[in-house]
Parts: C-alpha cells; structure tokens; sequence
C-alpha cells in the first residue's frame, strides 16, 4: 500500500506540474515565458507534452500493475472472508466487537440495527444461536472500485493509441475529403441561431457523409445527419461533431476586367492568384458590423451584418504589400488586378472522431462509482445473540469500518431493548 | 428572464447573508459564553438561513429561465448552500454544535466571494445547454460541500490536543476516533460525488467537444483532488498514518478544491472558463 500511496502522490504532482506549465509551446516560447535554462529543463524532462511523456506513462503502466497486484492477492482473501464470515460458530470464538449480556428480546436488537431477519442455529455443544449478517457485498467496494480504476486507464490508453481524428470546414455546398478514409463530407447547410440579444443559441449544420471507395449496386453509399452542439451524429462508425464555426466570404480576381478566380475564403485562410502565384492574399479577419475605434483599433458592434468589413493582407514574394480593411463595396486594386469580397456568411468546423474504447472507460467510471458506494455506504454488519444457561442472551455486533459511530449505534440498539424490560 | 423574480433573489440572498453572519457570530458567542442555549439559537438561525438560501436559489433558476449553476456567482452560491446543508446534517444527526462554530466562517467566506461576482444573468452558449449541466454542476455542489465540512472537522481533529481536558468544549467536542469517523464519512460522500461529477462532466464532454478528457486544467485539478481524497482513503487504513497524518491530507483536499474552483479560474484559464 505504501507503493500505491507514493504512486498515488507522484501522479497528482505530476497532473499539477502538467497544469502549471503551458503545453505544446516551442522552446523559444518558454524561454521568452520563464528563462533559457527553465525552457531547456522543460524540453528535457518532456513538461512541455507531460500527459503524454514516458514518465508520465510510466507512472500509469505502475500504477496499474500495483492495482492489479493488489486485486489478484486480495481476491481468494475476500472469497474466503465472505464464506468463513458466514460461519457462526467460528465467529463465536473470535473476541472482537461490541458485546451486550443479559439480554431478553436479542430480535429487538436485530430489529434495531436494521439486520435481515436473523437465522437460527445450534452449535456443536447445543447452544442456541441467532446470527445475521448484512451488506456482505460492501466487503468488495475497495475491489470493485480498483478494477473500475484498472478498466478506466486501459479504456483511455488504448483509446489514446488506436483514436482517429480529422476536422473539415467550409461553408454549405462545399465537399471536403474526410483526412485517409475514403469518405467525403458535403456541407448541406449550416444554421447559427441567434437569440435577440445576438447571444448564440445553437450552431447546426446538415451534413452528408458518403463512401467513395465501395459502391452498392453502382450507387455510392451515403449517409445524411443534422448535428449541433452537444448532439453529435453517428455516421460510417464515426462521430461527427459541430465543433467551432467562424466567418468566410467570397473572393473574386479580376485582370484588365476579366474575370479570373473565384473562392471562398474562410478567415485565416490565403488565395494565391491564379496566374501570379507570387501575389497572395490572405484573409486576416472579418467584422460583420465594422467600426474603427480610436482606441481599441478595428471592432464589430454587433454581429449582424449591417457593415460588414474586411480585414486582409496581400503578399508579393513572401514579402507584405499592405494590410488594410475593405468594405463590402470596396475593391483592392493591384496592378492589374481587382479583388473583391462578398457574401459574407459562417463556416463550420466538423470535428470527426473514431474511438472504439470510450466504451471501455465510462465502464471503468460506472464501475468506480459502484465500487464506492459499496464501499462507503454498504459496511459490512454482523451480529450474533447466544442463548446463555440463565436463558438470557449475549449479542455480539461489529462492523469493521464502523469505529465509534457502530459502537454508538450498537450501545443505543441494546439501551433500547433495556427501556423495553431488558437487563444489561 | 424575469427581473422581478431576480430582484426578489436578491434581496433573499443579502437575508441568507445575513443570517449566516448572525449564526456566525452566535457560535462563536456561544464557545465564548459557554452556554448551549446560544448555540441552539445559532442553529436555527443556520437552518432558516438555508431554507431561505435555497428559496433564493430556486428564484434565480426560475428568474434565469435555467439551472442558477453556470457562472462564478451562481456556482460561489450554491458551494455555500452545499456546504451549510451538510455541515447543518452533521450538526444535527451527531449533535455537534461546535462544528457549527467551525464551519460557519467557511461558509460565510464562500457566499462573501459570491457576493463579490457579477450577478447579471447571462445567456448560455451552446456547449452548456445539456442536460447533464444540472447532474454535473449539483454532484459538483455536494462534493464540495462534503470536502469543506471535512475540512472543518480535520482542523477540530488537528487542534483537539489544545482543547482543556474536562472543560466546556472538551465535553462538546467528540473524541478524536469519532472525530475521524464523522471526517471519514464526510470525505466518504464528497469523493462518491466527486467522482459523479468527474464522470458526468466526461460523458457531457464527449458529447460537447468530442473527448472526454482533454487534461484541460479543472478537470486536471479535479483528478488532482481525486487522488488527493484517495491517499486520505489510503492513509486511513494504514497503521502509524491513521489520525493526524490522513487529517491533514484531507485539509490539503480542501485547498485543492479551493485551487479547483478558484485558483483554475484565475490563473489557469482553459475550456471551463466560465464555469
């Protein structure tokens, strides 16, 4: 046990260190942050990906083993206690727990404690006695709950090696490959519902998943969901999730009024133009009711698109040109060349997930759960009452993780019996 | 939303306020004084000023159109009413108005930090509108309210020794083994409902953003709890640790919860930052 207890305080300084220290930055991000040798430390001892490093796996791999050492050796010792505890007459012998003489009515103590209807029996020497034994089952909550902590880990470690996941955005009409799988997404529609203060109620989308690598009878095999937040959809073995959402508009290039080129640019995406790929313009934000405040430099004031404006920036041979907002009726002129941007309207961003042991860990937290409350509040009980030469009987109770409160609880149960004509 | 109901919320809540104060104030009256009557009277004033917490509550769901769990205000409120309600159990069913005096300042503090947030009513976005935000955020409230009454009854443990042996609070004060029993049965409760939480919040994460876990820092800083009440647990049954050395492991839970609630907010910020 003092094993798992050190285990137990490695792991929650180690979750603590992984909270504290930004993760997934660069070197010169932690240097720039804390200094040059805190960064260099950071990298060495992998704090940089913590949950993720080989000591942080490695405390798990021990913790587990030390989890399944502890059940493998306690099990044929909890099978064996839940027979021999069943055993009055070897209970007898024992001296352990609270012990009441002289009493008249020992069913009123059962009674009192809440105990199942006590069984009769007669030992060896022909004394009478009546046992009962509740809440065996609590005897196996500290069991349970470790098997649940063993099926939970194996459930996220092999989920954290085995998940697939890709994301896909883009405006309605638009069909994207779904990263390796053969499949493809169209985008159908894609709603954000507004409440009249602008907050977002909900953002929904219509999708249509279809296999392209397997036909049926020559048609491709497709399937349709709606999804919104916190209702994901289940399509070809995968999640599908409506993860973020944010703003796209269409860019259009003209040459000497010729029209050359025409995309949807989602913000923070470029177009290289078609026949000068040196020239690129990138599309740096979007605010659907534009205001330029003095102090806090470009705004929107709602999210209505009662102005909207274009922030973009246009490179020349990995060089910046300018950097400037356009208004919707606006063009930028370069060269030859007019750009313009129009029909403002939100992307969605699908998150795609396959894991096939989620299953597995929310098993391991339901069977924690179970094991708790086996454990906490299912405490083993076993009274037994003998019938002494005088006809009076002695009543022994315990309950191992009771302490003082079951001893109380054992004193009121017998006074009890003593108000109603007994003697103690 | 309804700003009358609101109103009326408000003004329920600065009388809960000030009932809690007043109670604190006669528990501490009542160890000064040394007289039973007080504390009885601090009781009741606890018990009425829960009842009226809880009317309070139930005004600002119902004047939110919501669940009154979502944002640092309403989640300060409901750690208090937590707390109260289970320290007021133990109270009552152990007979043990000392606790009262012990635990009464922690709550005050709570719904004093309550009182320092904003307590506009905001809309909720997109990822807190499930159904799990009620079993996640209420099984959170329980546990937390456990961890702090257990926190309590570890300082009464800790500071036992200091107490004169046959005076007013000797008698008052159950012996260190009960102490321990009622501190366990506390941690006993808040760990079953933390873990409630832990595995409400996942599959509601799952559902929302697609992972269960993401290690960012309250769910970090709840397995940091966990693991925490574990060792207490462990500590427990374990001969030469049992008494002060797990004590003071249940007192390091508690800063841990604060740390969860509080302190991951303020320097920690990560997808629960409203919460």
């Amino acid at each position: 046990m003092q094993f798992a207890i050190l285990l137990l305080a490695v792991l929650a300084i180690a979750c603590s260190a992984g909270s504290f220290i930004t993760q997934g930055q660069t070197y010169d991000w932690y240097a720039k942050q804390y200094s040059e040798r805190a960064a260099a430390l950071i990298l060495a001892l992998h704090l940089d990906d913590a949950f993720h490093s080989w000591w942080f796996v490695l405390i798990n791999v021990f913790l587990c083993i030390n989890l399944l050492l502890c059940n493998v050796l306690r099990f044929p010792r909890l099978k064996k206690r839940m027979e021999t505890e069943m055993d009055a007459e070897k209970w007898l012998q024992s001296t352990s727990g609270e012990t009441a003489q002289k009493i008249n009515r020992p069913e009123e103590v059962f009674l009192r404690l809440r105990m199942p209807k006590p069984k009769q029996i007669r030992t060896a020497d022909g004394r009478e006695i009546l046992f009962s034994f509740k809440n065996r089952i609590g005897l196996w909550g500290a069991w349970i709950c470790h098997f649940g902590i063993l099926l939970l880990i194996l459930g996220f470690g092999l989920g954290q090696m085995t998940r697939k996941q890709y994301t896909v955005y883009g405006v309605p009409g638009q069909t994207k490959p779904i990263g390796d799988t053969g499949l493809v997404l169209t985008i159908d529609d894609f709603q954000v519902d507004l409440r009249e203060d602008d907050t977002v109620r909900q953002y929904t989308a219509d999708i249509t998943v279809r296999d392209m690598t397997e036909k049926t009878d020559g048609e491709i095999h497709s399937e349709q969901a709606q999804i919104s937040v916190n209702n994901p959809a289940f399509l070809f073995g995968m999640k599908f999730y409506q993860n973020s959402t944010g703003w796209a508009a269409q860019v259009s290039v003209t040459e000497a009024g010729e029209p050359l080129q025409e995309e949807t640019l989602c913000v923070g995406e470029y177009l290289a133009v078609q026949d000068k790929p040196e020239l690129v313009i990138l599309l740096n934000a979007f605010y659907p009711d534009y205001l330029l405040d003095p102090v806090g430099g470009p705004m929107t004031v709602s999210g209505q698109l009662n102005n909207p404006a274009y922030l973009y920036t246009v490179y020349y041979q990995n060089q910046i040109l300018g950097m400037n907002a356009l208004m919707e009726s606006e063009e930028l002129t370069i060269d030859d060349y007019v750009v313009k941007f129009s029909r403002p309207q939100s992307y969605t961003l699908i998150q795609i997930k396959k894991d096939s042991f989620t299953w597995l860990a929310f098993v391991g937290g339901m069977v924690i759960m179970i094991g708790l409350f086996l454990a906490f509040y299912l405490l083993p009980v076993r009274v037994c009452a003998v019938r002494e030469a005088d006809d009076t009987w002695t009543v022994r109770g315990i309950c191992k993780k009771g302490g003082t409160i079951f001893r109380e609880q054992f004193a009121r149960a017998v006074k009890g019996e003593e108000e109603n004509g007994g003697e103690r | 939303m309804n700003t009358q109901i609101l109103a009326l919320e408000n003004m329920l809540f600065t009388i809960t306020m000030l009932l809690y104060f007043g109670s604190m104030v006669l528990y501490f009256v009542f160890i000064a004084v040394k007289r039973d009557g007080i504390s009885r009277v601090a009781v009741t004033l606890q018990v009425i000023g829960w009842c009226l917490h809880t009317v309070a509550l139930i005004c600002r769901g119902i004047g939110a159109g919501r669940l009154p769990m979502t944002n640092q205000y309403e989640f300060a409120t409901s750690f208090a009413w937590g707390i109260c309600l289970v320290s007021l159990f133990f109270v009552l069913k152990f007979h043990f108005s000392v606790l009262g005096a012990f635990a009464s300042p922690v709550m005050f503090l709570i719904i004093g930090y309550a009182a320092m947030q904003s307590k506009d009513v905001h809309e909720l976005m997109p990822a807190l509108r499930s159904n799990w935000l009620g079993f996640h955020v209420s099984t959170a409230i329980i546990a937390y309210g456990a961890f702090g009454v257990s926190f309590v009854l570890s300082l009464i443990f800790l500071l036992r020794d200091k107490v004169q042996a046959g005076g007013f609070l000797d008698q008052r004060i159950p012996d260190r083994e009960k102490l321990d029993g009622i501190s366990y049965r506390s941690v006993a409760l808040g760990l079953l409902f933390l873990t409630f939480t832990i595995v409400t919040g996942a599959i509601w994460a799952e559902r929302a953003w697609g992972r269960y876990w993401s290690w960012d820092p309250k769910e970090t800083w709840s397995l940091v709890t966990w693991i925490i009440y574990a060792i207490y647990l462990h500590l427990r049954i374990r001969r030469g640790y049992e008494g002060k050395a797990a004590a003071i492991f249940a007192v390091i839970g508690f800063l841990c919860v604060l740390f969860t609630y509080v302190g991951v907010n303020t320097f920690l910020p990560g997808i629960h930052s409203y919460a």
